[in-house]
């Protein structure tokens, strides 16, 4: 096991809020920066980017049932009694 | 008190927009379109393509309902995801069998990184062992999260809302997103683990 520098135990916890795009300005950069210049702290953001990647790609596209538009718009567009 | 998804609570609200020909081909234009992502959300949700229908049919008919109400040029994405949500907890929840609880306490942060690379994976390769998951033991892996960690989860890998989005989609703190957020990922990770294990995509 790699022992961990202070600096990136800070950037771990903090990757999950930088890779969301929910950091500040300048946390977002300090991040950055450092993900730049440390190799393994780049691993672990890049693995955790494809595991955000892996849902979208797999969870997010399912067929649409062919009936399911024309049920649902015979349901609203049901005329006026 | 108005549903808080903005749609019409009694008949006596906001008239339907049967009658205006312009609301609904708006209607029509706008929202019809979101059909194949709220589908899969709500397949995620209800775990059935019957009741993901209905949830689906549902969602459909109360914005329909209320779209008058909805203000134009404001987030209908998130107002889509809020109905469809309080929907499915109002009425499909009662429904369904809550898995076991995740014993997330017990689960290390990145634990799946950890184990990859204690298993001979080389820092390279993890996220290739990632793309051979077929894509129903992925969608299985997220449909046995518990249903809070599921729906911030989906919220924000899947559909890409903000943390603020998704506090409001849910009615709930940003400060509870973040944590169902970060405990669901993680209990995600063991549950993928356990399938790359029982697919022999990994030694260990």
């Amino acid at each position: 096991m790699v022992w961990l520098q202070d600096e990136c135990r800070k950037v771990l916890e903090q990757v999950e809020l930088y890779l969301d795009g929910e950091l500040g300005a300048i946390e977002r950069v300090q991040v950055h920066l450092h993900l730049e210049s440390c190799g393994p702290c780049t691993d672990h953001s890049e693995f955790q980017r494809r595991l955000k990647e892996l849902l979208r790609s797999k969870c997010g596209c399912d067929d649409v049932p062919l009936q399911l538009l024309e049920r649902i718009r015979s349901t609203y567009a049901a005329p006026e009694p | 008190m108005p549903g808080r998804d903005g749609t019409a609570g009694s008949a006596s609200a906001a008239a339907p927009a049967h009658g205006d020909p312009a609301l609904r081909e708006r209607f029509e234009r706008d929202v019809l379109p979101l059909l194949p992502h709220l589908y899969s959300a709500a397949l995620r949700l209800t775990r059935n393509p019957a009741d993901a229908e209905d949830l689906v049919q549902e969602t459909y008919l109360r914005a329909y309902r209320g779209f008058s109400g909805f203000e134009e040029g404001t987030n209908l994405r998130a107002w889509m995801y809020r109905i469809l949500t309080n929907t499915f907890i109002n009425s499909y929840r009662k429904k369904q069998r809550e898995p076991v609880t995740v014993q997330d306490d017990e689960i290390e942060d990145w634990f799946l990184y950890d184990r990859l690379g204690a298993s001979g994976v080389e820092a390279s390769a993890e996220a290739e062992v990632l793309d051979r998951l077929p894509d129903e033991e992925v969608q299985r892996a997220l449909e046995a999260l518990p249903e809070g960690f599921r729906m911030a989860v989906l919220l924000a890998d899947i559909e890409g809302f903000s943390y603020k989005e998704i506090a409001e989609i849910l009615d709930i703190p940003i400060g509870t997103v973040m944590s169902r957020l970060h405990r669901g990922r993680k209990a995600l990770q063991k549950a993928l683990w356990e399938t790359m294990r029982e697919r022999g995509l990994v030694a260990g």
